[in-house]
């Protein structure tokens, strides 16, 4: 079993990438009870935007930020001129809501094909982040601890800017009781689409991430998007900390078994979504016990 | 959970209809029946496609319409129906007469399972959890070698009408065949939703804490209605494999649920010819744009937002608007 630490770093890394995209699309769903099968549109939207800027400019810092700035616009408009009237129409909303972006999901990959063609791009590692470290005996890409300590970075700063910071205390109050924040001044209405916004910003970050370990295509939204949904669920739909270790838990699963058993690979994630489902639907670490 | 449609489209609806309603069925009935004498064979087989994805959004029509559960995950069954003739035909060297029941009842044990476990969670996670377990089926379809793996299987057999004098072989008496089976399944559900067991399916889906209150054994209830949509679904997978002499894991994928998701809202949720005239129209529309456009995706997930967000009473909700306007 030599090879164990590589698999298991490349599980911690995938989830790394998991909770990136995972924690957009639990807050959403906690603050707005929208299940958000889009989000995997603004993955795929944020990697081609990282691809062509770094192409163009050949910055992967600049990568990033075009990768979070356009999703986080598109994001934004989706939800404050498309979803948010929709809610207001007071129609069975969330099951309409998934619908809608379920359909979304579908467009935006449709969209991106026509544009670019189906096949797979790739984006070069920066000469910076390239190259490998001996970690465990391993000779362990330094681009992939790139992802996983901008996992971890993001993951303790949402933590605490979820927890400790007035915004942070205004978006879980929304979460806990929407009109008595509203009464209390705020316009819920912005305070949805920002959160709704940056969520896709960071699943388009996540696409600029993914894109030199996995490729660039048409289709990658729709591939990750389930992945997603069961780190939200495992973790609990709204639960942040959660959804950190279910992004692990999810990650080394699915590493673990392409590695050890790969006729179980397609299977692993999908089971432990229908389990915790089945079995504790508020998810492994639901506090709340919030009905759904 | 709260009801996918408007509450006043119920499934037991036709009462002040009933005569537009029995009008347009046998208007529609006779278009179809003679169909298979004007028509050319590309028409015949865009023909066949509709009633294979009717049956497909019928099944689900019970589940979505009448009884209010969204499902993601159903084309799982219309998988199992194509494999389930496959295996017991081409592996086992079944007849069909022995293969085709066979693999309803597995089917119905596998949904009776199924529907158990998944309505134990309630709207979104019902679809969460009915999308976990087709993507399950799917998974184990991708990887199991005796069934061709992801490649699927070829070689699934037509019925033989042979001592009616036809050949199945023959476009114009396969549409025949699947037009047969869609009505008699049609008939079939329409007693269903007009049972008593229908009336309680609609009591669900209008207030499940109601009908629970009243005595029902809810649960029960819905896991019927699973199974049964179940079954449904799986007789489109038999006749769609027999179409194409083909299966694959494909078929399972939850672009084809949400297909079908698609197909029942279009139609009209709660309807009972609301289905038939959803994959109508979606099948139109996909073979139409096809001649435009490569870019099928693009199409359905447009097709979709648009219907979600201008159309969802469906053609039919809009039709019984009109036809009670006029009243």
């Amino acid at each position: 079993m030599q090879s164990l630490p590589l698999h298991v770093l490349n599980g911690i890394q995938l989830g790394c990438l998991l909770f990136i995209l995972a924690v957009g699309l639990t807050v959403v769903f906690g603050l707005m009870d929208t299940l958000n099968l889009s989000h995997g549109a603004f993955y795929t939207i944020g990697a081609y935007m990282g691809y062509l800027t770094a192409h163009a400019t050949g910055s992967f810092l600049l990568a990033l930020v075009v990768g979070f700035v356009v999703p986080f616009v598109l994001g934004f408009i989706t939800q404050r001129y498309l979803l948010y009237p929709l809610t207001l129409r007071g129609r069975s909303t969330h099951l309409d809501l998934a619908l809608l972006t379920f359909g979304i999901l579908f467009a935006v990959a449709g969209t991106v094909e026509m544009l670019f063609g189906s096949s797979f791009y790739s984006l070069a590692v920066p000469s910076y982040l390239s190259g490998t470290v001996d970690l465990f005996g391993v000779a362990y890409p330094v681009y992939r601890l790139f992802v996983i300590a901008f996992g971890s970075v993001l993951a303790f700063g949402l933590v605490w800017g979820l927890e400790r910071t007035v915004l942070g205390s205004v978006i879980r109050g929304a979460v806990e009781h929407r009109e008595m924040v509203a009464a209390l001044g705020i316009d819920v209405r912005l305070l949805f689409a920002i959160v709704f916004g940056a969520g896709a910003g960071l699943a388009g970050i996540g696409g600029v991430i993914a894109a030199p370990i996995l490729s660039v295509y048409s289709h990658m939204g729709m591939t990750v998007v389930v992945s997603t949904l069961v780190v939200v669920v495992v973790g609990g739909l709204g639960n942040v900390r959660g959804s950190l270790v279910g992004a692990l838990i999810v990650g080394l699963a699915d590493t673990l078994a392409q590695a050890y058993y790969s006729e179980a690979e397609l299977f692993v994630s999908y089971a432990l979504l229908f389990l915790v489902m089945v079995f504790r639907p508020q998810g492994l670490f639901g506090v709340t016990g919030r009905a759904i | 959970m709260k009801a996918a449609v408007a509450p006043h489209l119920s499934a037991t609806r036709p009462a002040d209809n009933s005569r537009r309603y029995r009008n347009l069925l046998l208007g529609l009935l006779a278009g179809a029946l003679l169909f298979p004498f004007f028509w050319t064979q590309y028409a015949l087989t865009i023909g066949t496609e509709v009633l294979v994805a009717a049956l497909f959004a019928i099944g689900l029509n019970i589940l979505i319409g009448t009884t209010g559960l969204v499902s993601l995950g159903s084309s799982m069954f219309v998988g199992l129906g194509g494999y389930g003739v496959g295996v017991t035909a081409a592996l086992m060297g079944l007849p069909l007469t022995v293969g085709v029941p066979l693999t309803l009842l597995v089917v119905a044990a596998v949904a009776g399972v199924s529907g158990f476990l998944c309505i134990r969670a309630k709207g979104v996670g019902f679809l969460l959890v009915t999308l976990a377990l087709s993507q399950m089926a799917y998974g184990i379809a991708t990887k199991t070698k005796s069934t061709g793996g992801s490649d699927g299987m070829t070689g699934i057999p037509r019925p033989d009408f042979g001592w009616l004098g036809l050949s199945i072989d023959d476009p114009r008496v396969f549409y025949a065949y699947a037009l047969f089976v869609t009505l008699a399944v049609m008939l079939l559900v329409w007693r269903i939703t007009t049972s008593p067991f229908g009336s309680v399916l609609v009591g669900i889906r209008e207030n499940e804490r109601r009908m629970a209150a009243l005595g029902y054994n809810v649960d029960a209830y819905k896991i019927g209605a699973f199974t049964v949509s179940s079954v449904i679904a799986a007789i489109s997978g038999i006749i769609q494999a027999q179409y194409t002499y083909f299966v694959n894991p494909e078929s399972m994928s939850w672009q084809a649920s949400g297909e079908g998701v698609l197909m029942v809202i279009i139609g009209g949720a709660g309807h009972l010819l609301g289905p038939l005239a959803g994959s109508g129209i979606y099948v139109l529309v996909k073979q139409a744009l096809s001649g435009i456009t490569e870019e099928y995706l693009l199409v359905f997930g447009i097709f979709f937002v648009l219907v979600v967000t201008f159309l969802r009473g469906g053609v039919l909700g809009v039709l019984s608007k009109t036809w009670e306007a006029r009243k």
